[in-house]
């Protein structure tokens, strides 16, 4: 048995993913928009980044494009990696299947206000 | 410093990783490292970063297929079953090793489970039960093939004298292996196989808890000693067995067992600490199995064998010409002479022109007389006396000899080498033996397994019945046989440097032309 899978969607994965929704970035780009877009609750670590990475990379998922330098960061080149179109799929399945489990929440009146 | 920390603590994660990721991780660490300055800051880099490592190095060993992480994402995406084969990678020690303890301890169930079916001991394993399965299935619906196609009555004695038994402990272990089928007489006139209508189980013997009491128990051991004292083939032994027994008894050695299936297997150990004859073994049915009638087999019986053997080539495994011209030939039983000569004719056609022959028998485990007989007339100019079978009952004798020679053979005057192993069972330890007797072979391998003589049973009732071999083969030569101590090899090497062993052997001999 595979003891990794994208199914169910870590959420690490998830939120790689959508790190890469807008632009191509690298791996500490990667790591520091997944905690801009956690609002700093998930600071991912390098071994969980790049297995992560190497996962969706294997599921084709996202791809590596070109290294280049990050200008603001030194002169190392660095990898970047792009969402792929079936990264993209993915993400939105697992976005659906996320907002209908709100919809069910909000029926559930779970919420305080109607803010959500 | 910490760079130097963090880059010793990426040696945790497998080479694999490192050699794709570890750059990337040290870079990304670096990245940290220099944005994050400051002691809070630093305390919480190293927090994220142990944490990471807890998390993700397990998680990396564990990563089984990459190729296939995807598939299951994939899967979710397309809606569609897939399956996928998972394992690349050869499983870790500790996987192997917990591994085999569940499997003894499944096989161990297995075998407790088997106990309490009321199906023979395993030890006791007849020819029936080790040979086909899938005779049993087809011939019968009742509920207990396996018991019913254990049923043997004496009448079938004389089949003995032509089929050597096979294997007791391999009747499943080795699934491409068909054994031979000893039912099948060489004439193919008579069969010991059950009938093929359903069988008449009696309702009163379906009885699932027969509990035993002295008085039943005395009545079983009383009936086997009458079948040893009159069947077995060694009438000193039968004796000093029925003495044994009566003494177990006396001493109250058989109180305890009153459960069917665990006093038959009292008795057989009993039998075979006084004996020494795995052979002589008691057999406990369950649910009384039918009557045997008398007469050939039913001919789907026939033909599934006849099928089976086309379809493994009468379990001739290999028969190729190896380097030096040296002929090697694998069977793993002695088929049914009737059904399978051809393939043999083929064989050693094909092998008739080398310089040396080598029987592997390795994987053998036993089967028809006939068949011994006609594989080893191709070592011989002349007929050859290769064994007799004594009928202790009978008081008769068999003999059993090679066929005369056969045209345009060139094999008699080539030096023939026989591999053996502690798997080879009954007729390739006579095919062995004999032909060592006759000096007409070099064994090479290891010492066979020592199974002599088969046990048919014999019903004392309707729950016990009793297995006694009542024929013995004797070696013309020795006078003796096999039994209990196998056959020694003259070359005695493992079986698995059996081949080389024997190649060597046949390359350095001088060649007859």
């Amino acid at each position: 048995m595979p003891k990794r899978k994208l199914d169910p969607l870590p959420s690490a994965a998830f939120q790689i993913l959508l790190s890469l929704a807008g632009e191509d970035l690298h791996g500490y780009a990667i790591m520091r928009q997944v905690a801009d877009q956690t609002e700093g609750r998930m600071r991912l670590g390098p071994g969980t980044l790049y297995s992560s990475i190497q996962t969706l990379l294997e599921g084709k998922f996202i791809e590596e494009v070109d290294s280049r330098e990050d200008t603001r960061l030194g002169h190392e080149r660095r990898r970047y990696y792009r969402l792929t179109s079936a990264g993209r799929k993915l993400a939105r399945s697992e976005a659906e299947r996320l907002a209908s489990l709100l919809r069910v929440a909000r029926a559930k009146k779970i919420f305080r206000g109607d803010h959500v | 410093m910490s760079e130097k920390i963090y880059v010793w603590l990426l040696r945790l994660y497998p080479s694999r990783f490192r050699e794709a990721y570890g750059d990337e991780a040290l870079q990304l660490f670096r990245d940290r490292a220099r944005d994050e300055k400051g002691f809070f800051a630093s305390v919480r880099l190293w927090l994220d970063l142990l944490v990471d490592l807890a998390v993700s190095v397990p998680r990396q060993y564990r990563h089984a297929n990459p190729a296939l992480i995807g598939a299951s994402a994939q899967q979710r995406l397309d809606r569609l079953p897939s399956f996928h084969v998972l394992e690349s990678e050869s499983p870790r020690l500790g996987a192997l090793l917990s591994g085999g303890v569940l499997t003894l301890v499944a096989l161990w169930g297995v075998s407790v489970l088997n106990g309490h079916a009321g199906n023979d001991p395993p030890q006791g394993a007849s020819v029936a039960q080790s040979q086909a399965p899938a005779y049993a299935s087809s011939a019968f619906s009742g509920p207990t093939p396996q018991a019913a196609n254990d049923v043997e009555e004496e009448t079938t004695a004389s089949l003995q004298s032509r089929m050597y038994g096979t294997n007791p402990q391999s009747g499943d272990a080795n699934p491409g292996n068909f054994q031979s089928n000893p039912f099948l007489s060489p004439k193919g006139s008579e069969f010991s196989q059950p009938q093929a209508q359903p069988p008449k189980v009696q309702a009163a013997a379906q009885d699932d808890d027969v509990k035993l009491g002295a008085a039943e128990r005395h009545r079983v051991i009383a009936g086997a000693i009458a079948i040893l004292k009159e069947d077995y083939i060694d009438p000193a032994v039968a004796q000093k067995t029925a003495d044994a027994l009566l003494a177990h008894e006396k001493s109250g050695d058989d109180d305890a067992a009153t459960d069917g299936a665990a006093f038959a297997d009292l008795l057989t150990r009993q039998m075979a600490d006084a004996s020494h004859d795995q052979y002589l073994v008691m057999v406990y049915y369950r649910v009384t199995p039918p009557d045997r009638p008398r007469g050939p087999p039913p001919p789907e019986l026939v033909a599934q064998y006849r099928k089976e053997m086309e379809q493994n080539n009468c379990t001739f495994e290999r028969v190729k010409i190896l380097p030096h011209n040296i002929g090697y030939l694998k069977f793993n039983s002695f088929p049914d002479v009737s059904i399978c000569r051809p393939t043999v004719v083929a064989a050693m056609a094909q092998l008739n022109h080398v310089d040396a022959i080598i029987f592997d028998l390795r994987d053998n485990h036993g089967g028809s007389v006939e068949m011994v007989a006609l594989i080893a007339t191709y070592l011989f100019d002349h007929p050859a006396h290769m064994n007799d079978f004594y009928d202790r009952k009978e008081n008769s004798t068999e003999e059993s000899w090679t066929l005369p020679p056969i045209p345009g053979n060139k094999l008699v005057d080539k030096p023939a080498y026989v591999l053996t192993s502690g798997s080879s069972f009954s007729a390739a330890e006579a095919f062995s033996y004999d032909l060592k007797m006759l000096k007409r072979v070099t064994l090479v391998g290891e010492t066979t397994s020592g199974r002599g003589h088969m046990g048919l049973p014999h019903r004392i009732d309707d729950h016990f019945a009793i297995r006694v071999p009542g024929i013995r083969a004797i070696n013309p030569i020795s006078k003796t046989n096999w039994a209990g101590t196998g056959v020694e090899p003259d070359v005695k090497v493992k079986a698995e440097d059996a081949l080389a062993t024997a190649e060597k052997l046949a390359e350095n001999k001088p060649r007859k032309k």
